[in-house]
């Protein structure tokens, strides 16, 4: 693997059109992925991608691997009668990242661009320019002047994400700058662990459903009914966390440090994480010299809040890419950390110990 | 060169307010070819001349402003993060999660951060993070961006154009490069012959900064007869006032002012009628916000008419202007330096 290049699957991932509950051009792209490195893929009732790598056998454990494929977005409420679109979030989005922001707005078929805005500086009263605009004082041009010819191409109800390049940047380009990378870089290491690992399937000691859940970022998550289908065992989710490692913050409140390899949760606001496979991660990030760290604030929550508590209980393990400016168009996460998570992965299911 | 192209070369070149010279070598190398003459002078104007061959020519400027709102760095810190100042009026509202280019020894690329809302402290604030506060990630250590980045760096958001329905585009500094490309692509396009005068396209200096920019020394320089301002005008969009803007995807605006000639815009709205130009017009009492005072006051006074290309979103990286308006608006410019009447009439 050459260092800074092989960035290519998680560029066209992250570049997918795919907000909450719209998440079908994600799935369609990573079906055609991995349909040669699975034994079966499904689709469930709610629109999760799961598949599965294993003997088939009832008596074995089963460990579910999740990453969601929905990203923050927006949707459309209003259209105005001079062809201005009101909309909602969809997700949680700090206002302050809003405006000015290119968008697409459409579905999974039809896609158009458009531009959130709001009245230009030189009409905003002093109070008006020092503080934040509220989400109703902003709308978004597509371009059109009319409700009727705005009704042409998109009507109430049409999806939106953010329209942004992905960008290295950074001494050698070691930084990755996008939308989306919540949590399409833990698909992406989905994908290359599958890859990786289905060549030598038949060494496996238990089997593995790697699920690409929908729905996380509205908090009604697709991987709880993953998790009530699977029954596994064990489950790794695979994430980005929100991280505060720039100048002016305590190193206390940074919570967790890029560069430093995948952030290992102990807890956060909706999951205590199984302690005995946090010692698992690190022991075998340890012997492998992957680096890895703790998740050192209590913040957030994910996918694990449903899957831990699903059926009678799973034991979780979260591991996360320490990522900057979450929820916005510009995330920004360090390609050493993804790589050190592609190893960590990769590593842990060869080493899985939990088996019979 | 096609005029959609030929805008977006123009408004991705850097020329924050103060640092237009920076940028001279590749709008030499851009038009330098469509005009006689391209030259700077000592306040970083660049002035483009067509002349129109005939002796003892009139001259006719051309006003278009070719700096920019932008950023300068004032501190570097630990971890590779920047702190900047604004040039020009910039807008906070829109800065966070936002991509720029800092133009350092090397060109290298930058976020301005945002904190997420999981790790925001006062869900309920209402204050927009001040600029001084703000910081750009480099992704560099400090050590090595001290070597690329000095106080005092330009910095100017990245150059993304986006077409959007209706022949509307998006995108930064149109404000005021859309309009100089308006002009270009009219004088690129006029036979030497039709001219009824020699042409100074002025793309002038320091407009969103001094309150005189450089088109006073410009046109010092010049001595045109007559002129034509031509610079964005505030279009109208939700929530702003109806006497405060002009009408988008309408034609140019025209302003009227005491700081404009009143006969030379008479003549110039004569002009539009006859060659079915667009436009409308728009009251400026005492104050058009452009640079036709500074030039109206130019050594012996010129006469001067002021143009406006209706803009959106303006001092924003995604300003929406209307194709359809820039057409409009180099037809204008294309009569205006070929009109004989207007020339009879103002030539000294």
């Amino acid at each position: 693997m050459t260092k800074y290049t092989d960035i290519e699957l998680l560029r066209q991932l992250c570049l997918l059109f795919g907000p909450s509950g719209c998440e079908d051009n994600v799935a369609d792209f990573i079906r055609e992925q991995i349909s040669d490195t699975c034994d079966e893929i499904y689709t469930d009732r709610l629109g999760s991608l799961i598949a599965y790598i294993g003997s088939g056998k009832s008596d074995r454990q089963r460990l579910m691997i999740s990453a969601h494929m929905d990203e923050v977005g927006f949707m459309i409420n209003e259209i105005c009668d001079d062809g201005y679109l009101k909309f909602e979030t969809l997700g949680g989005i700090d206002p302050s990242v809003l405006c000015g922001k290119n968008v697409t707005l459409g579905d999974e078929v039809n896609k158009i661009k458009g531009v959130i805005a709001s009245k230009a500086i030189h009409h905003k009263k002093r109070d008006e320019r020092l503080n934040i605009t509220p989400v109703s004082d902003m709308y978004i041009d597509i371009g059109l002047s009319s409700r009727e010819d705005v009704l042409k191409y998109l009507d109430i109800g049409a999806y939106g994400t953010f329209d942004s390049e992905f960008i290295r940047f950074g001494k050698d380009g070691r930084k990755i700058k996008s939308k989306a990378l919540d949590d399409r870089l833990g698909c992406a290491v989905m994908i290359e662990a599958m890859r990786a690992l289905y060549p030598e399937r038949d060494s496996l000691p238990m089997d593995i459903y790697f699920c690409f859940t929908v729905r996380e970022e509205i908090g009604i998550s697709g991987a709880q009914v993953a998790a009530n289908t699977i029954k596994p065992d064990f489950a790794i989710v695979l994430e980005t966390t929100a991280v505060a490692d720039i100048a002016g913050v305590a190193d206390s409140a940074k919570v967790a440090i890029q560069g430093e390899g995948g952030a290992i949760s102990l807890m956060d606001r909706s999951t205590i994480y199984d302690r005995e496979l946090v010692e698992f991660a690190l022991d075998v990030a340890k012997k492998n010299s992957v680096k890895a760290q703790i998740k050192k604030y209590v913040s957030g929550g994910n996918d694990a809040s449903h899957i831990h508590k699903s059926g009678v209980g799973v034991r979780t393990l979260a591991l996360s890419a320490p990522t900057r400016y979450l929820h916005s168009p510009a995330c920004v996460v360090d390609a050493e950390d993804y790589y050190s998570i592609l190893s960590l992965v990769d590593a842990m299911l060869r080493e899985w110990k939990f088996a019979d | 060169m096609e005029l959609k192209r030929l805008i977006t070369s123009l408004c991705s070149l850097m020329s924050v307010s103060g640092h237009e010279q920076y940028s001279y070598e590749a709008v030499s190398s851009l038009v330098g070819k469509y005009f006689d003459e391209i030259k700077s002078d000592g306040v970083g104007n660049i002035l483009l001349v067509r002349r129109c061959g005939k002796e003892n020519a009139a001259k006719i400027m051309i006003d278009t402003h070719f700096d920019e709102i932008g950023m300068l760095v004032t501190k570097i810190h630990e971890g590779g993060f920047l702190s900047v100042t604004s040039v020009g009026g910039l807008d906070l509202s829109i800065l966070q999660a936002t991509d720029v280019v800092i133009y350092g020894r090397e060109t290298i690329t930058g976020v301005i951060a945002s904190t997420p809302p999981h790790l925001k402290k006062d869900k309920s604030a209402k204050k927009l993070t001040e600029l001084s506060e703000l910081l750009i990630d480099t992704g560099y250590e400090k050590e090595e961006l001290e070597k690329i980045v000095s106080v005092g760096t330009p910095v100017g958001f990245s150059p993304v154009y986006t077409e959007l329905l209706g022949d509307r585009m998006c995108g930064k500094s149109f404000d005021n490069k859309a309009c100089a490309a308006a002009a270009i692509y009219a004088l690129s396009k006029i036979d030497r012959a039709n001219l009824a005068a020699d042409v100074y396209l002025l793309l002038s200096c320091h407009e969103e900064t001094l309150p005189t920019g450089g088109v006073a020394a410009g046109a010092f320089a010049v001595e045109p007869d007559y002129a034509m301002v031509i610079d964005v005008n505030l279009a109208r969009v939700p929530d702003t006032p109806r006497h405060e803007t002009v009408d988008f995807d309408a034609g140019v605006s025209i302003s009227i002012s005491a700081v404009t000639d009143k006969r030379l815009t008479r003549a110039v709205e004569q002009l539009c009628r006859e060659k079915k130009i667009k436009y409308t017009r728009v009251a400026a009492p005492s104050s058009t916000g452009t640079n036709t005072p500074a030039l109206n006051l130019t050594g012996r006074g010129v006469p001067t008419v002021d143009i406006g290309l209706p803009l959106k979103s303006m001092h924003t990286y995604n300003e929406v202007l209307c194709i359809g308006d820039v057409l409009e608006l180099s037809a204008l410019v294309r009569e205006f330096v070929c009109s004989e009447k207007i020339r009879e009439g103002f030539a000294i």
